[in-house]
């Protein structure tokens, strides 16, 4: 459904951020992308989130060449997929409500049809009592959770995540990835770019592993019984 | 036309921050400029109604001058003209000018000149045409100089054609400074845009990841600006009106002559009352297509 083929990507004249990445998404996979700072994750992630073209190879997303993508078509793709910002990229000066409405209003979702959906997502992620918090007032561990509900809102055939727990204590952490378990479970095909070796070890999905622009593709740990890849 | 009308009647999402309002001194600036557009545009149009109005009575007028250096020959070429014009089809109206009315003509220039004698003023018969092209006005002066030499045929063509180019160069004047603040609140507007998409480029990258069309973006940019350029217009045209209308008790204080039509007409209120509508879509579209070409830069 996802696969990236001999995929390199440089920004201006400088060197490959990505050199011949290779690798399939199954539908309903679940995978975390792991590697050190300036490996080149975020790179790979604005790819999958059709934010960035490669310079090279073929990237293919739900059964198109991405290559064949005229720029107006982008929108519609992209409403497939969810993504959870590292810093959240909130609307601070919209509730939380109006914040997790907002890819519905973009679908041009009738009114009664979006508060429904969103007070029960709302609730679904421990937030109900805070619809008209905005971001600013919220803790680190609830921005996050709106992120996540903004990103699965419309129900997204592709969910990634940008260090999801980075910003957030151990125990909400812990929380946060079961969630996205859940969410995948739900049969989203799920990535998490993550740096928290204990919780990849822990959830033990097959990794993504990039060093210095390179991919490497590590099976399944323990803790998981179906890895799907 | 269909994109404008669907940017009004569309409910804003309202993703742009009105805290980080790059844009916020926009209607201050477009107000200034509407302030200014409209000062041109009412002076112009009160010249030139103003000139129509005088031309248009003095079209179907003439005057007659008689100046003979002998009194009483005056007075018999006057009465001779007279009867002529009068029995001339296409006169409405012939009264020879009482010498003192004549004397008041004068005086604004030369003051008091009743008791200077000798002073050659001559007899002026105002004629009054049934209409503007009633009467053949060469072959009447032809006419009035077979009874004498000392009889002339004014029709006020002259001076009248110096003061219609007066009233064009203010029109064309009024024209150009219109169309200078036109083209700067254009360039005040495109920078007050990139401005407002520098500021606001993260949340816009953010719509677009939640999968928001350009024409959707741009239409949050479309309302705003349509309102700034709204509220600035119609400040502008109320300051503007004020300074007219407190003009126009000064003028009309200092008496009637070209300067009476300093007020707004209907028709100038009109045109007036039509700027701001007019400021507002110009800053509009201008916004749309700042905006719409920036976003194009963005995947």
């Amino acid at each position: 459904m996802f696969s990236f083929e001999n995929v390199g990507v440089r920004y201006g004249l400088g060197g490959e951020v990505l050199r011949d990445v290779t690798f399939d998404l199954q539908p309903g996979s679940m995978h975390f992308l792991t590697g050190s700072s300036g490996a080149g994750k975020t790179t790979l992630l604005k790819l999958l989130y059709l934010a960035h073209r490669p310079s090279r190879g073929v990237v293919n997303m739900f059964g198109q060449d991405m290559a064949d993508v005229t720029r107006a078509e982008l929108p519609r793709l992209r409403r497939r997929v969810g993504v959870v910002f590292q810093d959240f990229r909130l609307f601070d000066h919209l509730s939380a409500f109006e914040n997790i409405a907002m890819p519905l209003r973009i679908s041009g979702v009738p009114k009664a049809q979006i508060k429904t959906d969103v007070e029960e997502l709302m609730s679904w992620v421990g937030l109900e009592d805070r619809l008209k918090a905005k971001p600013p007032t919220l803790s680190g561990g609830e921005k996050q959770r709106v992120a996540i509900a903004r990103a699965i809102i419309n129900k997204p055939e592709l969910l990634l995540a940008d260090e999801p727990t980075g910003n957030v204590d151990p125990e909400m952490a812990h929380r946060l990835m079961h969630l996205f378990v859940e969410l995948n479970s739900l049969g989203a095909t799920t990535v998490i770019a993550s740096h928290d070796e204990a919780l990849v070890e822990e959830i033990g999905a097959p990794v993504l592993r990039l060093e210095k622009g390179e991919l490497e593709v590590l099976p399944g740990g323990k803790a998981r019984s179906e890895p799907s890849l | 036309m269909k994109d404008i009308v669907s940017s009004l009647l569309h409910r804003r999402l309202d993703f742009l921050s009105h805290e980080a309002r790059t844009d916020a001194l926009l209607p201050w600036v477009i107000s200034v400029m509407m302030f200014l557009s409209c000062l041109a545009v009412a002076a112009s149009l009160s010249v030139h109604s103003g000139l129509a109005q005088w031309s248009e009575g003095l079209e179907s007028r003439v005057s007659i001058q008689v100046l003979s250096a002998d009194v009483d020959e005056n007075e018999r070429l006057s009465e001779d003209a007279l009867k002529m014009l009068l029995a001339t089809p296409g006169i409405r109206s012939a009264s020879i000018v009482a010498s003192q009315e004549v004397l008041d003509l004068v005086s604004p220039w030369l003051g008091d000149v009743s008791n200077i004698a000798g002073l050659p003023l001559p007899t002026l018969i105002d004629v009054e045409l049934a209409n503007a092209g009633a009467v053949d006005l060469s072959a009447l002066s032809i006419r009035l100089s077979a009874i004498s030499d000392s009889i002339k045929l004014d029709n006020h063509q002259a001076w009248m054609r110096q003061l219609l180019d007066f009233a064009t160069m203010i029109k064309w004047a009024a024209a150009g400074i219109v169309l200078l603040i036109l083209m700067s609140t254009i360039a005040i507007v495109i920078f007050g845009c990139r401005a407002g998409l520098a500021t606001h480029r993260v949340s816009i990258e953010i719509m677009h990841q939640l999968g928001a069309e350009d024409s959707l973006i741009a239409r949050e940019f479309d309302q705003r600006y349509l309102m700034h350029g709204l509220k600035g217009g119609v400040a502008g045209l109320v300051l503007a009106l004020t300074v007219l209308y407190v003009s126009a008790s000064f003028v009309a204080d200092l008496g009637q002559g070209m300067l009476a039509s300093v007020a707004p007409s209907g028709q100038v209120l009109a045109a007036l009352i039509g700027l701001p509508v007019v400021a507002a879509v110009i800053t509009m579209l201008t916004a749309r297509i700042t905006v719409r070409r920036s976003l194009l830069d963005m995947l």
